[in-house]
């Protein structure tokens, strides 16, 4: 997980080097929707977004989305019950979500006010890593999920080169075998640093 | 804003990486669980005695042990098999049964037993050695490359298993004794004696109550 996210990082940071580029690094707070919510149904605060965007016209830019959403739930002491078996005890719920999608942002008034709003698309995989501790023993369940990823948002100019932006983006992801599709919301609050 | 100040800024928010593992168990009853199970097509109610034998014997290893050759294994201190020998006792007393002599024809068994494993810590951080390369560190890791060595965890940890044999049935055919309800503990097996017993007894009470198909 942390090569991934690694790699990834200095992959992003390495293209913005080039001209007519910007790096979003955001903070997401995550809702999870679907199977994520019946397993863990706490918002997740721990998370990190990264989005490199290449301009390819006026008003719209392409680019790459990674990140990393953490949601974690304690249940307390109770009984799991199948067939006959009984098992009491405590679970820590975990699921580590991970997108690496391809994006578009398309900015219908461009740069032309202080607030400037935006819609995009991403779509890619979604690795899910769950892992429920019970006990003294790990269940763990990955799956890569395809993933499709609208967005919303504005962003607010704060001086050239610098933004700051809010926005919304649902990742909706779709089952496999190994696990349903890991779907969630997330609000994000960051900066995106554009070259000159 | 300068250059060296969106530096700053850019920074600021990377730590935010870094905080992303959330706790897990901090008190050692977090890592109990009480597993109970039984055979769904026999009439638990009917039966109205049980017998226990006074000790509780201690399992060792897959190779059944005799070490002081007479001709019996080896049992818990009686202090211990008290805690859960008197646990049991209560519990099926609170369910309508009545304890008898093992000469005084008892409808049900319980035999309890028990077995601590010690588990080898193999892992370590890359932390310990990242002072040694720098540049490396943090955040780097080791890896196998194409093999892997045991990843096994540092602690003790402990199951006390508990059969109810059927002994109405007898005689018992195909030289197997009938158990119709099985009630494993398990958890670690750290934080002294009188924590240990505590978390016994807690468990021994929940074992019951998500069997209440044994009450009368």
């Amino acid at each position: 997980m942390k090569h991934i996210l690694l790699s990834a990082f200095i992959l992003l940071c390495g293209v913005t080097l080039y001209s007519q580029s910007s790096f979003i690094l955001s903070y997401p707070m995550g809702l999870p929707l679907g199977d994520l919510h019946d397993y863990s149904s706490k918002t997740s605060f721990r998370g990190i977004s990264m989005e490199f965007l290449g301009h390819a016209k006026p008003g719209v830019a392409v680019g790459l989305e990674t990140g990393w959403n953490v949601f974690y739930e304690k249940k307390n002491k109770e009984p799991y019950k199948q067939g006959t078996t009984t098992i009491t005890g405590t679970q820590y719920r975990y699921t580590n979500a991970v997108p690496i999608l391809v994006e578009s942002k398309w900015y219908p008034t461009e740069e032309k006010k202080k607030a400037n709003p935006y819609v995009g698309l991403g779509v890619g995989t979604l690795f899910a890593s769950r892992s429920t501790d019970f006990g003294l023993y790990r269940i763990t369940n990955e799956a890569w999920q395809f993933c499709v990823r609208p967005e919303v948002g504005v962003l607010f100019s704060i001086e050239p080169g610098l933004k700051a932006m809010l926005g919304a983006k649902y990742y909706g992801a779709f089952n496999t075998d190994d696990l349903d599709g890991q779907s969630f919301l997330s609000i994000n609050v960051g900066f995106v640093f554009s070259s000159l | 804003m300068t250059t060296s100040l969106r530096y700053l800024l850019f920074a600021c928010l990377l730590p935010l990486l870094w905080g992303c593992y959330p706790k897990g168990a901090e008190y050692t009853d977090e890592l109990d669980l009480v597993y109970t199970n039984y055979a769904s097509d026999f009439n638990f109610t009917a039966l109205k005695t049980y017998s226990i034998p006074d000790s509780v014997v201690k399992i060792t290893g897959d190779v059944i042990s005799d070490p002081d050759g007479d001709g019996k294994p080896s049992f818990l201190p009686s202090s211990s098999a008290k805690v859960i020998l008197d646990q049991v006792k209560l519990n099926m007393s609170n369910y309508g049964w009545t304890l008898v002599d093992k000469r005084g024809n008892p409808d049900v068994t319980i035999l309890v037993s028990s077995m601590t494993t010690t588990n080898i810590y193999y892992y370590y951080d890359w932390w310990y050695y990242g002072w040694y390369y720098p540049g490396y560190n943090p955040g780097w890791g080791w890896y196998y490359p194409g093999y892997y060595p045991p990843y096994i965890t540092g602690y003790r940890s402990g199951s006390i298993l508990m059969q109810m044999i059927d002994n109405t049935s007898k005689p018992w055919g195909s030289d197997n004794a009938p158990v119709k309800w099985v009630c494993i503990l398990n958890g670690l097996a750290e934080g002294g004696t009188a924590n240990i017993a505590a978390r016994t007894q807690v468990n021994i009470d929940q074992a019951y109550t998500q069997s209440p198909y044994l009450k009368h």
